[in-house]
């Protein structure tokens, strides 16, 4: 067993290493997506600064439709895309493709209900200041949020460790992957174990950091 | 500087229009606090809200300093509402920002430079009070400091007008008071033009030249606070002043005042300031052949002026009676009091 583990260790940092770039890049893609349409989602609905209900509308459908699919079916379903995108549909940087497709959509609902807890009448005060829609935007709404959209991005973040091990099923690589060939197909319960534990650890150092950072961002 | 001109507003709501604000004149003279009272759901928040165009009017002119501003371009609104202040009754400030920040957000949305920035928020800062809390973030503040830099927050970019929408309902009275009087002294230092929405008497009679009731959307009283004070027509008024001062006479004085019979002669004297009615009735009842009679009275305070009234009777022979009120005219308000009126 301690053999075995020796044996496997270049595989397994081989393995984080994977999943860290599956969650890093994705992530950064899926946020730079998801926020901007959390904020068109706030800022477009009835009563919002640009308020125009058929883009509204129309982007709230197009973000449940993505949201609705499983994301293993996600990963299935646009394997041509990925082939068009990366060249190839197998591998980390395919793996990527349904990771941001995923957790994109996730990010914008998350954004949006963050921002809908800035409340109002802060909005209504930089109005009445005559700031402009995109002053209040990056002066009010993102500031006033920005805790607890980090506190979001956590969770999303989180949700992508989870989704980056099924990732593996399409060749991505990453922890999940060697679980799943390890652990589970040749029955090497050890190397299944350590790679759970050290999931496991990622997700509680993700949220650790998550909460110190948000808790920053409260007092800027 | 602020008018309203027939001013209207009507929200749709399941198919039924509400008129929030119904059909509205009002005229505020620069340099004046101008309170606007009324129960809630009168229509206040709504009427100071059309002013900076928070609400668009459905109906009627507002104009502020000639300027209508519903004709105005996006931009050209918002230079126009750089010159309009506002303060809330929740204070709305960013949660996340410093005081300092705070009350620098008006001039770093304008693009002033960073160097007059900071003069300009230490200065308006030193005005509050609140020097001191630059550094500090709004939720380790009390309410009245919060307010404070709301106050400080509309005051940064030298306004000419500073709407309040309930400025001080959150506050506890002292607090109020202390807040009031800020106010009052923005006005005298800064020639501010005042609208104030409130639904206490108190920071009415503290601080507003003139005062308009609203009620169901619509003016029903506005006038001098002395003018509402001493003499308020409709009940809606009178239950207003009542809340700091008992304008109708007890139902055991006006029950005593009709069991005396006819002949009687009972008055409302209302008195303002020195010329107080105590040595007006020892000069009526020395140099007439009249007898006056106190049957009740109440002294307050307007703008910190003492504001009285007393229900006087007086006795004696028809021809002095009319002789004594003629000089008791002369010096302060009198009123015959009906005895079935009150
Ligand atoms: N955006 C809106 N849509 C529909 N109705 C509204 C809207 N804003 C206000 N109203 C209605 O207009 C009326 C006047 O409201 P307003 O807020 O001006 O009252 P107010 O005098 O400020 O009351 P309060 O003292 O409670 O603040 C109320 O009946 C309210 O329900
Ligand atoms: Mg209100």
């Amino acid at each position: 067993m301690q053999v075995n583990l020796l044996e496997f260790w270049p595989k397994i940092l081989q393995a984080i290493n994977e999943t860290l770039i599956m969650v890093g890049v994705s992530l950064v893609v899926a946020a730079l997506i998801g926020i901007p349409l959390g904020i068109a989602l706030v800022v477009t609905r009835h009563g919002g600064l640009l308020q125009n209900s058929a883009f509204f509308k129309g982007l709230s459908v197009v973000i449940n439709f993505f949201r609705s699919i499983p994301f293993i079916i996600l990963l299935v379903a646009i394997l041509p895309l990925t082939r068009f995108l990366v060249g190839t549909s197998i591998g980390t940087a395919a793996a990527v493709v349904p990771l941001v497709l995923f957790s994109g959509p996730y990010i914008a609902r998350l954004v949006e209900s963050s921002l809908m807890e800035v409340k109002p009448g802060v909005v209504e005060a930089a109005e009445a200041m005559g700031a402009s829609p995109w002053q209040i935007i990056l002066r009010v709404y993102v500031p006033e949020a920005l805790s607890s959209i980090v506190l979001n991005l956590t969770i999303a973040t989180i949700g992508l460790v989870g989704a980056s091990a099924m990732a593996g099923f399409v060749g991505g690589g990453g922890l999940g992957d060697l679980a799943i060939a390890y652990g589970y197909q040749r029955f090497e319960t050890d190397i299944m174990i350590v790679t759970v534990l050290l999931l496991v650890l990622l997700v509680q150092i993700v949220q650790t950091l998550g909460n110190v950072l948000s808790k920053k961002m409260r007092r800027q | 500087m602020i008018q309203f001109e027939n001013v209207s507003k009507v929200y749709e709501h399941n198919g039924k229009e509400l008129r929030a604000v119904d059909g509205v004149d009002i005229s505020i003279e620069k340099g004046e606090i101008f309170g606007v009272i009324g129960f809630s759901g009168a229509g206040k928040s709504t009427l100071v809200r059309l002013v900076n165009l928070l609400e668009q009017p459905s109906g009627g002119n507002i104009l502020v300093e000639e300027d209508d501003l519903s004709r105005l371009s996006k931009p050209g609104l918002r230079k126009m509402r750089k010159r309009i202040g506002m303060i809330f009754q929740h204070f709305n400030l960013l949660e996340s920002k410093t005081v300092l920040h705070n009350v620098a957000f008006p001039l770093i949305i304008s693009g002033t430079p960073k160097k007059k920035i900071k003069a300009r928020v230490e200065e308006v800062l030193d005005f509050v009070g609140l020097s001191d809390k630059a550094h500090q973030y709004p939720e380790e503040l009390s309410g009245g400091q919060k307010q404070r830099v709301g106050i400080a927050r509309a005051l940064v970019t030298s306004p000419d007008i500073l709407l309040c929408d309930e400025a001080t309902s959150a506050l506890d009275p002292e607090t109020t008071k202390s807040i009031l009087q800020l106010l009052k002294r923005v006005r005298d230092e800064y020639n501010l033009t005042i609208l104030m929405i409130t639904h206490e008497m108190n920071a009415v009679r503290e601080v507003c030249d003139r005062v308009a009731v609203m009620e169901n959307g619509q003016v029903i009283e506005q006038g001098s606070i002395f003018e509402l004070f001493s003499n308020p027509q409709h009940p809606t008024t009178k239950n207003f002043i009542q809340s700091v001062m008992e304008s109708d006479i007890p139902p055991s004085i006006l029950s005593g005042i009709e069991e005396r019979g006819g002949g009687r002669h009972v008055y409302r004297v209302t008195f303002v300031r020195e010329k107080a009615a105590q040595p007006i009735f020892s000069q009526v009842a020395k140099n007439y052949q009249v007898e006056v009679n106190v049957l009740f009275g109440q002294i307050t305070e307007l703008q910190g002026i003492p504001f009285g009234q007393l229900v006087v009777e007086l006795l004696g022979e028809d021809r002095e009676i009319v002789r004594a009120l003629d000089y008791i005219q002369r010096t302060v308000s009198v009123q015959e009091v009906e005895a079935d009126a009150g």
